[in-house]
């Protein structure tokens, strides 16, 4: 969806910008950071559809980060971005809640496939979050604040 | 000792198990020999002592048994010279015919008396009977007549006389009313050496008497003759004894067991002697017999030990050299695991550069669709060398990603394999390119071959990888074949499969690292030595094994044994990894 919001998350700088400018190219919004702990950091400043995270990084690594994001409860759909060595990491980071992975190199094009896969699943999710609150909002009592009073039939 | 033994050159294997047999044959030998040595010398040593004191005491007892034999026989002549005196006045004895009778009943029995007189105490014979002529003797100053004259009755020595002939009187004086009157008696000779000489005593053995000054009473076997003088000393010498002695005279070292033994009247020495060899043969026997039965059983011990310190040195000899063959494969699978850990970091390494070059590639392409180039060359150009990028980046993706599944980093996708028409795929692949270089394939494939359960991208690379090498070893060749065998296998229970190419071989000294990664035969860039390298570890991991044999010069066959499942447990442990 042109317009989505990604966070992009490798230790590789020159790998991160290159990434967060291809991306740019085909009409995202791209923050490119080099650490796990600039994750959260920008996590907290603002809200992001797609967080593209890679797992081998000093510090803070991507599974770390990973669960600290699911710990947040936010509806921001992680993709892990990895070198093969740690293949099984990627898959015990499915495990954790992640959307799904690549391996190192990739294809700009499969990114875009998956990012595009990842925020369609944040939407859905939205969409399903807003109609459960619609719906309680509609199941509500009517208040003393009829703001939007029911047509009577 | 283990480690010390690795490292240890063939020679000085060979060294340390004759070390090793030496040192187990003479430490069983000691320890068997010397108890059977002490058991076998203490048990001679108190059998000969035991022998020896029984000898000795039946030795003595003949000797006193001997001596007081002699003694009584004395005695009895005695006696009877004494009742004849003492019964009989003087006048009876010499009335005509009296003395005639007395002698002659004397001897009715043995001839023991040779001759018979009475003599006045002036020493003249009144009457005589015997064989010899003495009636004018004067016995005045002979010793015996002074003797008997003093004591009255008297054993002489043994003298000539006036007979000339060795012999010795017993004497009796009888006190009467004009003086003393003696009746004398002289004992056969032969008689009482018969008498003295019996004694039974062998080959060697001799008895004798001798008088105090050492002087023959008797002859003697082989000492000397009756009235010589004997060469022992007997002049300290009293009782009765038994010793062990060299002979006086004997030039030889011969020794001698002596019984001797003091007669109380008159003082001769009894004198019973016999060589010690023969007295002690009996021990000296069963000393042999003891030594021989001793020798037989060293003997037997030795022959045993022999047989089973060979037999002990030959089983830790075949433990060794399985030991040695399971350390090698321990190394080879260390070596293995720090070259896939190796492996891995590279690979992961080598990603990232490459994801970036991607990148960039993705960039320059970007940038390249929305920049007007009018220039056409350039543009196929730029588009070839950036479909070239991808291709080689791919590749070196492919590479890494192999180099991470030698290391078992990878997953392995276990699922239903049908080789036959899998490895049929793989030959239809290669036969393109192997065809252009004059090589055949042939597939001699087991219809009824059972399905296995195996990792199918994983097998591919092992036979792409055993097929490139069967077409490399015909490079030196114009034409060649290579033919392929699945088998079903019964123990233990699987399949086979064969690759045999017509090629060039593989020497001995490659045989023995064909499995090494990083050694390769290719020349330098063309090979990378981890081919085979990795065909062993997948195989290994998918529970099978993989086995070369070659002949130089001939050709290569590769035989690759998979189970028809996975073990779980090595499946687990792969994912581990």
């Amino acid at each position: 969806m042109i317009g989505s919001r990604i966070l992009l998350a490798d230790d590789e700088v020159i790998f991160a910008g290159n990434m967060a400018r291809l991306l740019n190219n085909r009409g995202y919004w791209v923050t490119a950071v080099n650490s796990g702990e600039e994750v959260l950091k920008e996590l907290d400043r603002q809200d992001f559809d797609v967080v593209v995270l890679d797992i081998k990084m000093p510090g803070l690594d991507g599974i770390a980060t990973l669960k600290e994001i699911t710990s947040l409860g936010l509806l921001t759909q992680v993709l892990i971005l990895t070198g093969h060595g740690s293949l099984d990491t990627a898959i015990e980071a499915l495990k954790l809640g992640a959307y799904d992975y690549l391996t190192k190199p990739c294809e700009i094009d499969e990114l875009v496939e998956k990012i595009e896969g990842a925020w369609g699943k944040k939407d859905e999710r939205v969409k399903k979050e807003l109609d459960e609150n619609i719906k309680k909002i509609e199941e509500m009592p009517s208040s003393v604040f009829d703001l939007y009073p029911k047509k009577k039939k | 000792m283990k480690d010390n033994k690795n490292n240890q050159t063939p020679v000085e294997k060979e060294s340390f198990y004759k070390y090793l047999l030496k040192k187990f044959t003479f430490l069983t030998v000691i320890c068997s020999f010397v108890p059977l040595l002490l058991a076998g010398w203490g048990l001679a040593i108190y059998y000969t002592h035991f022998a020896r004191t029984r000898i000795t005491h039946n030795f003595s007892d003949q000797v006193d048994n001997h001596r007081r034999f002699i003694e009584q026989f004395l005695m009895e002549q005695s006696s009877k010279l004494r009742l004849i005196a003492y019964a009989n006045t003087k006048d009876f004895l010499l009335a005509p015919d009296n003395l005639q009778s007395i002698f002659e009943n004397i001897n009715r029995d043995s001839g023991t008396i040779t001759d018979i007189g009475l003599i006045s105490s002036r020493g003249n014979h009144l009457a005589y009977i015997g064989p010899y002529d003495l009636m004018e003797k004067n016995y005045l100053d002979t010793p015996w007549f002074k003797e008997v004259m003093q004591k009255g009755i008297y054993i002489s020595d043994m003298f000539t006389g006036f007979r000339n002939e060795p012999h010795f009187v017993i004497a009796v004086a009888r006190p009467d009313t004009d003086g003393k009157w003696i009746l004398r008696a002289t004992v056969n000779t032969d008689v009482f050496r018969t008498l003295v000489e019996n004694v039974k005593i062998g080959e060697t053995g001799e008895v004798y008497l001798v008088n105090r000054e050492g002087v023959f009473q008797t002859s003697s076997r082989f000492s000397g003759r009756i009235m010589e003088k004997s060469a022992a000393d007997i002049s300290d010498f009293n009782g009765t004894a038994v010793d062990i002695l060299a002979d006086a005279t004997d030039e030889t070292s011969d020794k001698y067991i002596v019984g001797r033994s003091w007669l109380s009247h008159p003082e001769w020495l009894l004198v019973i002697r016999q060589k010690y060899d023969e007295a002690f043969s009996e021990i000296n026997h069963a000393t042999e017999m003891n030594l021989i039965f001793l020798h037989i059983s060293a003997l037997t011990i030795l022959i045993v030990t022999i047989f089973i310190t060979r037999y002990m040195v030959k089983i830790i000899r075949t433990r060794d050299r399985e030991a040695e063959s399971l350390n090698s494969q321990l190394l080879q699978a260390g070596k293995l695991a720090s070259i896939g850990e190796l492996a891995a970091g590279v690979a992961h390494e080598i990603n990232n550069p490459i994801a970036i070059i991607m990148t960039e590639r993705q960039i320059l392409l970007d940038q390249y669709e929305n920049t007007n180039i009018n220039d056409e060359e350039f543009a196929k150009q730029f588009m070839v060398s950036m479909d070239q990028i991808s291709v080689q980046a791919n590749r070196c993706k492919r590479i890494t990603h192999n180099l991470l599944r030698f290391s078992r980093r990878t997953k392995s996708i276990i699922e239903t394999v049908d080789l036959n028409s899998f490895l049929m795929e793989i030959i239809e692949l290669m036969e393109r390119d192997a065809r252009t270089g004059g090589i055949r394939f042939t597939a001699a494939l087991d219809e009824k071959l059972p399905k296995i359960k195996s990792d199918i991208s994983q097998l591919q690379q092992v036979f792409l990888n055993l097929i490139n090498n069967a077409i490399d070893a015909h490079n030196d060749r114009a034409i060649g074949s290579i033919s392929i065998t699945t088998r079903k296998e019964t123990a233990p229970s699987g399949v086979s499969v064969s690759i045999a190419d017509s090629g060039c071989g593989i020497n001995e000294r490659d045989m023995a690292n064909i499995f090494d990664p990083f050694y390769s035969t290719k020349p330098a860039g063309k090979g990378t030595g981890l081919g085979l390298s990795i065909c062993h570890t997948i195989v290994r991991n998918l529970g099978g094994n993989i086995t070369v044999q070659s002949v130089y010069g001939k050709g290569t066959e590769f035989r690759v044994f998979l189970p028809f499942d996975i073990a779980p447990l090595d499946h687990e442990a792969d994912n581990l990894n």
